[in-house]
Order: C-alpha cells, then structure tokens, then sequence
C-alpha cells in the first residue's frame, strides 16, 4: 500500500520504532525564541549538556521585542532581561541569533523560509505553536512545549507519538483572488471543521486551490492548521516551492541535486490512505470575519452575527460558549457584520505579514486615509520584509493613509509586548487567535485577511472587499 | 489522589487565558501561580486550594504551545485536569514536565460532578470517586507511554527500556 507524504518524511526520520509506543524521531531544525527557551538552557546547565547540533539550532526575538524605534533601550525590564537570556543563552552554547539589531531578525516563522533554513521533506520544530507554517514547503513541522525544547537541545530528536494523517481538498477557483484569500480558505475550513477538527492529525492539503496559491499565501494556510488542532499542516512541494527557496542565505549548495530529489519522492502515493477527509469548494466562498472567542467561531462578511442556539446545532456546552463568547466580543445576535464598527487594525503576525500580505493590503489604502476613530498599525513580519516593501515604497502608502509603520515582530498578535489593545477595544486583526485577552487584557479581536482589515480601517468597520477595486 | 473540584463549564479553554502573554516573561513560578486562570476567572487564584482538580469540557489547553500553562496551574496547587478531551501540546507540556495530571473523562463524569464536589482518583485502577455525590466514574487509561513518563517523573526521567 502507499504511502502519505506524512508517512514518507516521519518514516525517513526514525531512530528507534517500537510497536504501540512513540518513536524517537531526528529533528533536522531547531528554532528559538526568547519565550520558551530559557527554563530549556537551565535545564541543560543543571544537567551538564552541552547543545547536540549548534549547527541545526538558530535563534531569533521577536514575542516581546518592541516595534517602535529599535534604537531605544526596552524600557520593559522584565523583556529586556528574556532578550539578553537569550543572548546570553546563544552565545554560551554557540547558537547562531538574530538578534533585535540583525537585518535577519523577525518572526521566527517568517525568517525560515525566507533565509532557506526550511526544507521540504525537513523535520523543524520550534517552541510555537505556529511552527505549522513551515508545513507549506513540505516539511513535517509542529510547536513544542519547553520540556521537548531542552530535549531537542540536547539529543537532536524528540518521542512522537505518529499522528493520523488528514486530507482536506481545497477544490475550485476563486472568482476574485484578491478579495477570497488564503485567510479566508483557512478561516472556512476550521470554520467547518472546527477547533479541535483536526486533533491528533497531520493535515496535507491538496487539491487545485491549494497550488493556485503563491508560497507566502500556502504559509497562511499552514500557519492556521493548529487553530484546527492539527499538530501540522503539509503541501507537497512544487516548482513554486523549488522556486521560492533557490539562492537564499542558507539554501544548500547542493540544491538542484536535492530538488531532483524532492521531485520524486516527497509527494503521497495515489493508492495511500487517509484516516479523515474533508473537502473545500472555494468557487463561492465569501471573505470570513470572526466574531466570537475562537477561530472556529467565524462567518461570512455577508452573514450576521449568530444567534447561539443556531451556532451550537445543539450541543450545550456550544452554546454556553458562543453565549460566554458574544457577552465577551459585547456583540448582539443579529448584528450585520458589516455594521460593526473597529477601534484598532492590525496588519501583522506570522498569519499574514509576508510581502504578499503587505502589497495586497496596500492596494486598498493607496491614496486614501484611515477612518477618523481608528488606529491602525502595520507590523512586517520581518526586517527583510520590512526593507522589501520599503524598496516598494510601501511603508509611503502606509504612512500617508496615518497608518503606523513599524519595526519586525510579534506585536499585537499576543499581548506580552507594548503593542496591545485597551479593554474594550475592538480590533481587525491578520493575525491566527482571536482568545479572550489574547491582544491585551478585555480587547476584543475580529480575525480577517489583510484586505478586510485594510479596508475596515479606511471605513471604520467590516465592507465586503469584493465589491472593491482590487485589481 | 483527593481534592475538590473548581468546574468551569464550556470547551476550549486555551493557553491564553489559562496564563495570559503579558505573564510568558515572568520566570518564577510562584509569581507565575498568582495570575493563573487569569484571563478567564480572576478569583481563581483566591479560591484555589493545594490538590485541587479543575474539571472542564473539550479541547482543553488548545493555542499557544506556553509551557507556562501547565506551570502555573501545578504551582497554584492544581493536582490534575479532568476534561473530555485535551489539546496535544498542553497534554504533552502537562506529562513531560510532571507538572499535573491530563485525565480524559467521559460524558457522564462531566456532567455529573459540580464545582466543589470532592473526588479521589485512582489512576491505577482507572477510577475517579465523587465522595461527595458517593459515585463512581471510568476515566480514559493513559497510553502505554504517557503512563510511564508519569511513573517515571516527567520525560527527563524517563527511560525507554
Ligand atoms: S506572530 Fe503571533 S502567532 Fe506568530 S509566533 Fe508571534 S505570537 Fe506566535
């Protein structure tokens, strides 16, 4: 029987497989951030190790960095002492960092891919969550707890228990790609799915609306895979993806050798099995909008907010949540989504704050200027990034509008930085989780993509991008 | 194992709110304990007791991969979480660092027992007692590993035989 691209890439990485128990599976990359490294290199001191593969390890900041003038000292002491940690920590067991000065340094999802450190067929794990991202090239890539950070630190391999493989097909053309975008893919699918649709699953997505998809945008469908609760996201690789990685910093120098390689073997087998399927028509869907305290909870920008007797198709504890979730978000069943109005945009995250991102966004900002009540920021994704879409002259069209153009990280994705939302206020967000609290303490978070937020802040609340001019 | 029971009734409790990011930069865990459950219940912290239990329903643990999550529970007295099911990485944080214990309940478990209820867990047996309702429950058995990882004290302490 065949095989899944899962199972090729978790078969090539075995060091020991027992019956009904885990396998100790190779880790072929290894990054770090400031948040859940510390505990892991104290734990490797009190033990006496040393880090196995310095050489596989690379180390970024970008949780608590701040985003405005990097020239200032970090006026949030206890930030300022987890960033010289992880100094302190890299350079003690010879780890390449990018630190807050690098022109590399941004969020550790972001600078992967774009440095070439992430390789299909590769295994890549990462104290984050969103370490799903990397999935998009091809490589079986999940977030770690801190216990698994220092044991990758100090053997280069982890104990897996194998996840169940999952297919979902992403069928059809959008008719506007510019206004149904790949947030709005993913963002439908666990929609449908749900939360926790895909625990305990890797999912390889397929399918002609999966390679219709730039790389930067089959990133943002990866990214989000853990918000279904899969432990990763996969695509097979494609010409696009040999494309994207070619002449970058770390790319190997042996590439076209390994590309020849990839070509032919990391794909699934046409008579391999999945345990799960789910399949997407993109032919129709609309642009999504959240509206309560998860991903899953997410709706049309047509539609209007639920009624949550209809959201939970009755299940209780569905509709205590989505209750608990409105009297949280303070919004009433019925409301268009359209009528909502925003305080604050944040354009940023390791979701959709890609080049890509950026330049789509623009197109909606160029040559007008922000609502009036609204504050809106872009954070890019990294400093490269930044400096590209400077080169674009981007940040120009940003700035002219009276958005704020800011320095590479994390930001108001999470509050644990000095970007963050005042209680009450309400945001559309790029970013992946729209938790109670998750942009600052009472803030309320509408995830959507870059276009949508672009547009919610030249309006003041959620329009329909479809009926712009986006082209 | 005996201790009562804080419930909170609805799925998907995530990272987030269990320690909220403004916490993630704090490194010591007895300040880490006094913010747990912040973002969903800011009088946890006063009604927490050493030992107890927190009961809840799907997907617990779900978002961000913060090890400070289980961190903050164990440190604030939380001896295990009963729910109906568990995100992968807040189970895998919860064992590898013997900070508490995941169990996965069924249906009537959940329904069944209240806030404030006193239970006595057996994980050898596979048994949760309600004392206070004079009931018995089945928990889900730990997989073969997991239940080795616990025995041994955490992954560090493990070693595969
Ligand atoms: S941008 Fe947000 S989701 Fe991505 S790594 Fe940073 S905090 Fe996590």
């Amino acid at each position: 029987m065949g095989k899944t691209l899962f199972e090729k890439i978790w078969d090539a990485h075995i060091v020991v497989e027992k019956e009904n128990s885990p396998s100790l599976i190779y880790i072929d990359r290894h990054l770090v951030h400031e948040v859940t490294s510390p505990q892991a290199f104290d734990g490797l001191r009190m033990n006496n190790r040393s880090v196995r593969r310095p050489d596989l390890t690379i180390a970024t900041m970008d949780h608590n960095v701040p985003t405005n003038n990097r020239s200032l000292p970090i006026l949030d002491q206890t930030s300022a002492v987890q960033i010289q940690t992880l100094e302190k920590n890299c350079k003690d067991f010879g780890i390449q960092l990018f630190d807050i000065n690098s022109p590399n340094q941004g969020i550790v999802h972001v600078i992967g891919p774009q440095l070439g450190i992430t390789l299909p067929g590769s295994t890549i794990v990462c104290g984050d969550s969103h370490t799903s991202t990397h999935g998009a090239f091809g490589a079986l890539a999940f977030g770690i707890g801190t216990s698994e950070v220092e044991h990758v630190l100090a053997s280069q391999t982890l104990w897996l228990e194998k996840p169940k493989p999952f297919e979902i097909r992403v069928e059809g053309k959008r008719k506007n790609p510019h206004a149904v975008t790949a947030k709005d893919i993913i963002l439908s699918i666990i929609k449908n799915i749900g939360t926790s649709g895909g625990n305990g699953t890797v999912i390889e997505y397929k399918g002609e609306g999966i390679s219709d998809l730039s790389m930067e945008q089959r990133m943002t469908i990866c990214n989000m895979s853990i918000e279904a609760g899969a432990r990763a996201g996969l695509i097979a690789p494609d010409e696009k993806t040999f494309e994207y990685l070619r002449g970058r910093k770390y790319t190997p120098k042996n590439y076209e050798s390994l590309v020849d390689y990839w070509r032919d073997n990391l794909k699934t087998d046409n008579d391999a099995t999945f345990e799960k399927n789910y399949t997407l028509h993109v032919d129709n869907i609309a642009p999504q909008v959240s509206w309560g305290t998860n991903p899953g909870m997410t709706c049309d920008v047509t539609e209007s907010v639920p009624f949550p007797e209809d959201f939970s198709k009755g299940d209780q504890n569905q509709k205590k949540g989505a209750e608990k979730a409105l009297e949280y978000m303070a919004l009433k069943p019925g409301t268009p989504i359209t009528e909502i109005k925003i305080d604050r945009v944040f354009i940023g995250s390791c979701t959709n704050a890609r080049l890509d991102d950026l330049i789509e966004a623009s197109k909606v900002v160029k040559g007008k200027k922000l609502s009036s009540h609204v504050r809106a920021m872009v954070v890019p994704g990294s400093q490269m990034v930044k400096k590209q879409a400077e080169e674009l002259g981007l940040d120009k069209i940003f700035t002219d509008a009276n958005f704020e153009w800011r320095e590479a990280g994390c930001s108001m994705c999470l509050g644990m930085n000095p970007d963050i939302l005042s209680p009450g206020e309400r945001c559309a967000s790029t970013s992946n989780r729209n938790f109670e609290g998750r942009q600052g303490t009472g803030g309320r978070t509408h995830l959507v993509s870059p276009v949508m937020a672009a547009a919610a802040a030249m309006e003041g609340h959620f329009v329909d991008v479809r009926e712009m001019d986006l082209n | 194992m005996k201790g009562n029971v804080i419930k909170y009734e609805r799925d998907n409790i995530d990272t987030d709110v269990i320690i909220p990011g403004q916490y993630l930069k704090v490194h010591d865990y007895a300040e880490l304990a006094l913010h747990a459950m912040e973002g969903l219940d800011p009088d946890f912290h006063s009604k927490v007791k050493e030992g107890d239990f927190i009961l809840s329903g799907r997907n617990f643990g779900c978002g961000s991969s913060r090890e400070h999550a289980p961190i903050a529970l164990s440190h604030s007295g939380i001896k295990a979480v009963l729910a109906l099911s568990f995100a992968r990485i807040f189970y895998r944080n919860a064992v590898d660092g013997a900070f508490l214990l995941p169990i996965e309940i069924e249906e009537d478990a959940y329904s069944n027992i209240s806030e404030g209820d006193e239970l006595d867990i057996d994980i050898s047996s596979n048994e949760i007692k309600n004392l206070t309702k004079n009931k018995t429950y089945k928990m889900k058995p730990f997989s073969e590993i997991i239940g080795k990882i616990i025995e041994a004290g955490g992954l560090f302490k493990y070693k595969p035989d």
